[in-house]
């Protein structure tokens, strides 16, 4: 308040003393109000000059906004449209300071708000698909227990789709590696060199592909890994994949790299070559090292239910099953049969086989042969399932060759035929008359080259020697003893090949003509002693020996000349053969 | 550890590519192979007490500064100007391409290395030219990717302004 009332006095004085006092004035003026002045001086510069003003404002400019926010929110209401107007003229002129600015905390609320819309439905979504995993569990059991693998093993190996090998983080203007974390061992090397290509070619691919400013290389395939890249406004996270990652990874890299974002924003700007602050971010990285197991995804292929193709393909399978044994077992006794034919002497199976649903065996059949019938019996094969053609043949096998012989021979029952290579030996002793028909017969049989009979007796050595007597006597003619020798010596052989059966020699006595009947009765009884005697004398005493006399009732021959009745004055043998029992 | 990523520029077939090897790989190859993009290599260079990672980056020659893709040069800690001694015109032409670089990525340090110092008999750069440049306060430095000479001192100087910065 003094300071006006001060310079209205000045003003009168000023104008009563003129110009002539100025500079006394002055001198006194300054004097008296010096310090005043100046005061004033600045005062006027305070409220006049903008820059001053500026200057003011700006001191406690915050501070009024603070004050006054406190008080009621009219500085809002008020600062609302001007923010929302700078805002916009912001984002007109580039949007990107805001976009980077914003970018941290963006992409999880964006986030946040699609997860909650998409639980709802995976929740369902997962319910169904774990109902199914039993029939899998069961199956993974079973594989467990067959190959000796851990449960968990193969329920590893089955559902183990993806692995994030490496995870890179890399400073975006520079392309310099800040921190690398892997599992297990590296796959890529020369992390250095890798990051920085990661970068030069995401720079090339923004200065190449051009279509939109946010297009970028998100994705690299190398061999089986992939490499996804996510970038942010100050850095890129690389992340090196083995399988095929599902799209919820990315997700949790973006968040990673958002989070990195925000905890390291003003390192990354500051970053000078040094990346040892970000050795912190390891945890974060890791985080993103996971790996992924089909847990739901696997059996969702395999729950199938029951449906009728499954079952028409199901009754088809036991069908064919059913079919296929009993062609099998039928098969199985077939070729047994045939086996069993082809190992039959004196039959040849040359074709065998199933023809319009009936089995079939052809080939050639020694008559003599077991009848194919019989052969079949205790196989299984039904007799009226199977078609026989079969060719008469005539075997050579040494049994085949005895059959024949014996069928054409008709030996008698004193007589063992043998067949051994061609040879057919005959032992015992047989009428004159086989003997000769044998002997003519024998070589023309099939497989017979040779006729044996050195243990052969014809009994015609026995039943022929005519053993002549002396006129009306009981005597010998003289010379008849080497007839009587032979004789005895024959029968010795005869009595050695009859072994068991009985055999009885029969010793007939005859006359001739002239003289008595009763006459002829006792000279025909006394040359049949007087024979059996002799013979007696020489073979054993269990040699059993009958006699009959005939007189001359039965001639040898008609006596036309001396010589015949000559003939009639003589014994004649016979040799019976009865069966022991 | 300190990571730098480095570039090398300079107009085709000054010996960009076969410095790099010749520092990092200790390797020389007669052969010509023209570098399409960029190729990135390292090497680990020991300065006083700090350990130096330079990350190379090896990029395409490029005819005129105004084919230089800027994006290579984002974020270099220092860069390498490479020109070939007996043939003038790139020594113009690396000038051009250092003003575009320095409008880039502002003031970093960098070197000029005239390359193929084996060649004398073809060597077409005076003397004048380049103690021009060294008043002008640049660091030029003779060299030949295919003798080694001066290549890994040339880098060593690098890697010491490096750290200084």
């Amino acid at each position: 308040m003094t300071r006006p009332v001060a310079q209205g006095i000045l003003d009168e004085e000023a104008s009563a003393n003129n110009a002539s006092d100025e500079g006394t004035m002055a001198e006194l003026r300054s004097l008296l109000l010096g310090p005043t002045e100046t005061q004033l001086a600045e005062v006027h510069t305070r409220l006049f000059d903008p820059e001053r003003q500026l200057e003011e404002v700006s001191r406690v400019l915050p501070d009024a906004i603070a004050v006054r926010s406190r008080q009621d929110d009219e500085l809002t209401t008020v600062l609302g449209p001007t923010v929302a107007a700078a805002l916009e003229h912001s984002v007109r002129k580039d949007p990107k300071p805001l976009a980077d600015a914003i970018f941290p905390i963006m992409g999880p609320a964006i986030r946040k708000a699609i997860a909650a819309a998409l639980s709802g439905m995976v929740q369902s979504l997962n319910q169904t698909l774990t109902h199914s995993l039993s029939v899998q569990g069961f199956k993974w059991r079973w594989e467990a227990l067959r190959t000796g693998k851990s449960f968990s093993e193969v329920v590893l190996l089955h559902t183990l789709r993806y692995r994030v090998e490496q995870v890179f983080l890399i400073h975006r203007e520079t392309g310099l590696l800040l921190r690398q974390v892997s599992q297990g061992e590296s796959v890529l090397h020369d992390v250095d060199m890798v990051s920085g290509m990661l970068t030069a070619i995401q720079d090339f691919v923004k200065d190449s592909f051009t279509s939109d400013q946010g297009d970028q290389l998100n994705t690299m395939q190398v061999g089986d890994l992939t490499v996804w890249v996510e970038q942010g406004p100050l850095a890129i996270l690389a992340v090196a994949i083995r399988g095929t990652a599902p799209q919820e990874l990315r997700e949790v890299i973006q968040e990673t790299l958002e989070r990195i974002h925000l905890q390291y924003g003003q390192a990354l700007k500051n970053f000078a070559g040094d990346a040892a602050v970000f050795a912190d971010t390891e945890p974060l990285l890791e985080e993103c090292l996971q790996s992924g197991y089909d847990v739901e995804h696997q059996p969702a292929s395999s729950a199938r239910k029951l449906n009728p193709f499954t079952i028409i393909v199901g009754v088809i399978l036991v069908t064919l099953l059913v079919a296929g044994f009993f062609w099998l077992r039928d098969r199985r006794r077939w070729n047994a049969y045939v086996e069993k034919l082809r190992s039959e002497p004196g039959i040849v199976v040359t074709d065998e086989g199933k023809q319009g649903g009936k089995y079939f065996v052809s080939g050639l059949r020694d008559p003599l042969a077991r009848d194919p019938k019989v052969v079949m019996e205790g196989t299984g094969v039904a007799v009226d399932a199977v078609v026989e053609r079969w060719q008469p043949f005539q075997a050579l096998a040494p049994d085949f060759v005895l059959a024949r012989a014996k069928s054409s021979l008709d030996p008698p029952a004193t007589i063992k035929l043998t067949v051994h290579d061609g040879l057919l030996e005959a032992e015992g002793f047989a009428s004159h008359q086989w003997v000769v028909e044998t002997r003519r017969i024998a070589r023309l049989l099939p497989g017979v080259s040779q006729f044996e009979e050195s243990k052969l007796l014809d009994l015609d050595r026995i039943e022929n020697p005519l053993l002549m007597f002396e006129f009306d006597k009981t005597q010998l003619r003289p010379n008849q003893e080497d007839h009587l020798n032979q004789l005895g010596s024959d029968i010795r052989r005869l009595q050695h090949l009859a072994g068991q059966q009985k055999v009885r020699l029969e010793i007939t006595g005859h006359t001739d003509g002239s003289g008595t009947e009763a006459r002829n009765a006792s000279l025909s009884q006394g040359r049949a002693d007087t024979v059996a005697d002799m013979l007696r004398k020489t073979l054993p005493a269990s040699t059993n020996l009958t006699i009959t006399t005939v007189g001359s009732r039965e001639k040898l021959r008609e006596e036309m000349t001396e010589d015949d009745r000559a003939t009639n004055r003589s014994v004649t043998f016979k040799v019976i053969v009865s069966d022991p029992h | 550890m300190i990571q730098k990523k480095v570039c090398m520029l300079g107009t085709f077939a000054v010996g960009k590519t076969s410095l790099v090897r010749r520092f990092v790989e200790s390797i020389y190859s007669d052969k010509y192979h023209t570098t399409v993009g960029v190729k990135v290599d390292k090497k680990l260079v020991q300065v006083g007490e700090t350990e130096l990672t330079l990350v190379l980056w090896d990029i395409e020659g490029t005819e005129s500064e105004n084919d230089l893709r800027k994006s290579y040069l984002r974020g270099a800690g220092g860069y390498i100007l490479v020109a070939d001694g007996t043939r003038q015109d790139t020594l113009y032409k690396a000038l051009a391409i250092q003003s575009s670089a320095e409008e880039t990525i502002g003031t970093v340090p960098f070197l000029l290395l005239i390359n193929k110092a084996d060649l004398a008999d073809q060597w077409s750069i005076t003397e004048r030219e380049m103690t021009a440049l060294r008043e002008k306060g640049w660091e030029v430095i003779v060299t030949s990717a295919k003798t080694g000479s001066s290549v890994e001192g040339a880098f060593q100087t690098l890697a010491n302004k490096l750290v200084e910065v």
